[in-house]
């Protein structure tokens, strides 16, 4: 048999839509077990991304159904996974629309089912979790592809790779050359939330982001006033992981001046 | 790559470890540079291992590994004794603006930025100071105080050129080669483009903060060019060329080209109003193609094709040009070996105009012609095919055992 999705959808009309069918029976949200893949991936090397050319080409009505004329995304999550902290952040801010970007194919197809599940269960339309949606993309080549100059008023890195070796320092999603291009899409007092449980990391995040002109650390008073900050160290798959084992979590967040 | 440009009223051509002077029109050579064999004879230190050229405000932390690395290649090199791709050639060769300074850079076994002091007469050497990486654009600010490198990791580095020794620093970087690099006239800004379609403006002496971008190519942008106090022309692989706004990082005008450009000439006309560009065309029957490009009012450009010259396209490999006012000097390979060939710009036809014996002269000077025990300087062109983002596709794999993993469940649960 072979169909497309839309075909076999039309020809049962009462099932599951196709592409949800590698979900749970118990959940209805897609099972993780088929979208496995290994946490690495080089990000300087060339992919096939279909990525636009300019912010103004790009399709958001595709991903935001309900997306408003002059609305635009206000959150990012960088490196989202699979997605925990997303759609934790899209039920915080109801009004406002989050983007997951997501360099794996399999975990950002994992995510873009997941936003169809939930979205599907809500009641579709008029339901919740509109206002969340992934794209598979390279954040540290095309931010600027996607995003106008002071458009994000939030960006998240959680749990980025730590890229241990030396010679792949270059490949951090934190590094003096890149942090120039989020200062670029971030409006003037957007914050950056950094979260990781490799202490060495941490140590190099917050020596970058602070020789940075452009960015200022919140105090650890402020950093906790925040709501979000609880929900970063509950909502990522990752950091779940990370709570069972009792790791340490190491937080920082940062204001652009 | 075979440099060659034109400063009135020299030709300058660099190939191998020399760069010749010469006068267009006459069988006269103004002046020549010739590297040693080894860059250490004239100055040139070699970075220890974890000692970073670049030493910069923080920026040079993560550059120390390669620094390094190639620190380590290049004694190792030199100890070796140099092998014929090893061996330090002459890779851009660019005057400052006030015509005071040369900078040299070379590729091969000892990487180096060169400063020559280029007035009265003969180039006197200032200082050699290593790179990092080999270059891929080399360009002085407009008050010759400093002069830019970039390289194939998308790095640019400003090498001081009052403080003669000073390191560089690391200004900022790109994911992919940087080719091509301009200074606005009044040095508020920086623009650079890359393999990834981008042009980015960055603002200059604050170069953490990046002013526009003027996105719109689908392709590398391989050459740009400073046009007015705001605007700008790039040229593309993907086969445009296109005026901007780079200011607003708005885009003026689209024009299509033939194929997809390689390199770009442009030279100014009239002030501010009228130009003359040229690109080297990748893979296509007339190698060169020549515009008029007018400004017809505040914000708005017209770009007229003027000119295809066929330069013998496809019977040798053409890698580099430039103008002169009423000519086109193009270099390239045959059978490995340097070939300079001369065009007329109105016709595109072979130009009368050069002087007897003036293409052989040129050669000889550059070792590019053999001599009696059929030696010279061979050319091994830089291939640019690989410019052209390669499309592996990782996707189209997954989607399909996805669909079928589906619909085996759909058929398991419909039994």
């Amino acid at each position: 048999m072979v169909t497309t999705e839309e075909q076999a959808q039309n020809k049962h009309p009462g099932r599951e839509p196709a592409v949800l069918s590698c979900t749970s029976a118990v959940t209805g949200l897609p099972q993780k077990r088929y979208y496995r893949q290994r946490a690495h991936s080089n990000p300087i090397a060339d992919h096939s991304f279909d990525y636009p050319a300019r912010p103004q080409d790009v399709d958001w009505h595709a991903m935001y159904p309900n997306i408003q004329e002059g609305q635009q995304v206000s959150f990012a999550d960088i490196g989202c996974g699979y997605g925990g902290f997303l759609v934790t952040l899209g039920e915080m801010f109801p009004e406002k629309l989050s983007i997951g970007m997501e360099i794996r194919v399999k975990v950002s197809d994992y995510v873009v089912d997941r936003i169809k599940a939930l979205r599907h269960k809500s009641g579709e339309a008029g339901g919740a979790y509109q206002n969340i949606a992934c794209i598979r993309t390279n954040a540290m080549k095309y931010l600027p592809n996607y995003f106008a100059k002071g458009q994000l008023e939030k960006m998240f890195f959680l749990y980025p790779d730590p890229h241990f070796k030396r010679a792949k320092h270059k490949w951090r999603i934190i590094n003096q050359a890149l942090l120039s291009e989020y200062a670029y899409v971030l409006k003037k007092g957007g914050l950056v939330y950094t979260m990781t449980d490799v202490e060495d990391l941490h140590k190099w995040i917050v020596s970058h982001m602070e020789q940075h002109p452009l960015y200022q650390r919140l105090d650890e008073q402020a950093a906790n006033a925040d709501p979000i900050t609880p929900k970063l160290y509950q909502s990522s798959e990752e950091g779940a992981k990370v709570v069972r084992n009792k790791g340490d979590h190491f937080l920082a967040i940062f204001q652009r001046l | 790559m075979a440099t060659i440009f034109f400063a009135e009223p020299e030709l300058v051509v660099g190939h191998g470890r020399r760069v010749l002077f010469v006068n267009p029109d006459d069988l006269q050579i103004f002046k020549e540079i010739e590297l040693p064999p080894d860059l250490a004879t004239c100055g040139l230190k070699v970075p220890e291992p974890g000692s970073c050229p670049a030493t910069g405000p923080g920026p040079g932390q993560e550059q120390q590994p390669a620094a390094a690395g190639g620190a380590a290649k290049q004694r190792e090199a030199t100890a070796s004794g140099s092998g014929s791709a090893a061996e330090v050639a002459v890779q851009n060769v660019s005057y400052s603006p006030d015509g005071q300074l040369l900078a040299v850079t070379t590729s091969g076994a000892q990487k180096a930025l060169l400063l020559y002091r280029a007035r009265p007469e003969h180039a006197r050497l200032l200082s050699a100071r290593p790179l990092a990486r080999a270059a891929s654009a080399l360009r002085f600010c407009s008050d010759s105080s400093s002069v830019l490198v970039t390289d194939k990791t998308g790095d640019c580095y400003q090498y001081d050129c009052v403080e003669v020794e000073a390191a560089p620093r690391l200004l900022l970087g790109h994911l992919s080669v940087v080719y091509d690099i301009l200074w606005s006239e009044d040095q508020q800004h920086i623009i650079t483009c890359d393999r990834d379609d981008k042009i980015r403006v960055t603002n200059y002496p604050a170069t953490f903060d990046i002013h526009s971008y003027c996105l719109g190519h689908r392709e590398f942008v391989s050459g740009l060019a400073l046009l007015t106090d705001r605007h700008i022309a790039s040229a593309s692989g993907d086969k445009t060329l296109r005026i901007w706004n780079f200011i607003e990082g708005k885009e003026l005008l689209v024009h299509e080209l033939p194929a997809p450009a390689m390199r770009m000439q442009v030279r100014e006309l009239e002030t501010d109003k009228v130009f003359q560009a040229a690109m080297l065309l990748y893979d296509y029957e007339d190698a060169l193609a020549l515009f008029h490009l007018e400004r017809s009012g505040r914000e708005s450009w017209a770009i007229n094709l003027t000119q295809l010259v066929r330069a013998d396209a496809g019977a040798w490999n053409i890698c580099n040009f430039t103008l002169t006012a009423n000519r086109i000097y193009v270099t390239g390979a045959v059978n490995e070996r340097l070939e300079l060939r001369v065009y007329d710009s109105a016709t595109g036809i072979p130009s009368k105009g050069v002087p007897e014996g003036w293409l052989k002269m040129v050669l000889e000077g550059l070792h590019a012609l053999p001599d009696a025990d059929g030696n010279c300087v061979n050319f091994q062109p830089e291939d640019l095919s690989v410019w052209f983002k390669k499309r592996f596709d990782n996707v189209s794999d997954y989607l399909e055992r996805k669909k079928r993993r589906i619909e085996e469940q759909q058929q398991q649960k419909s039994n």
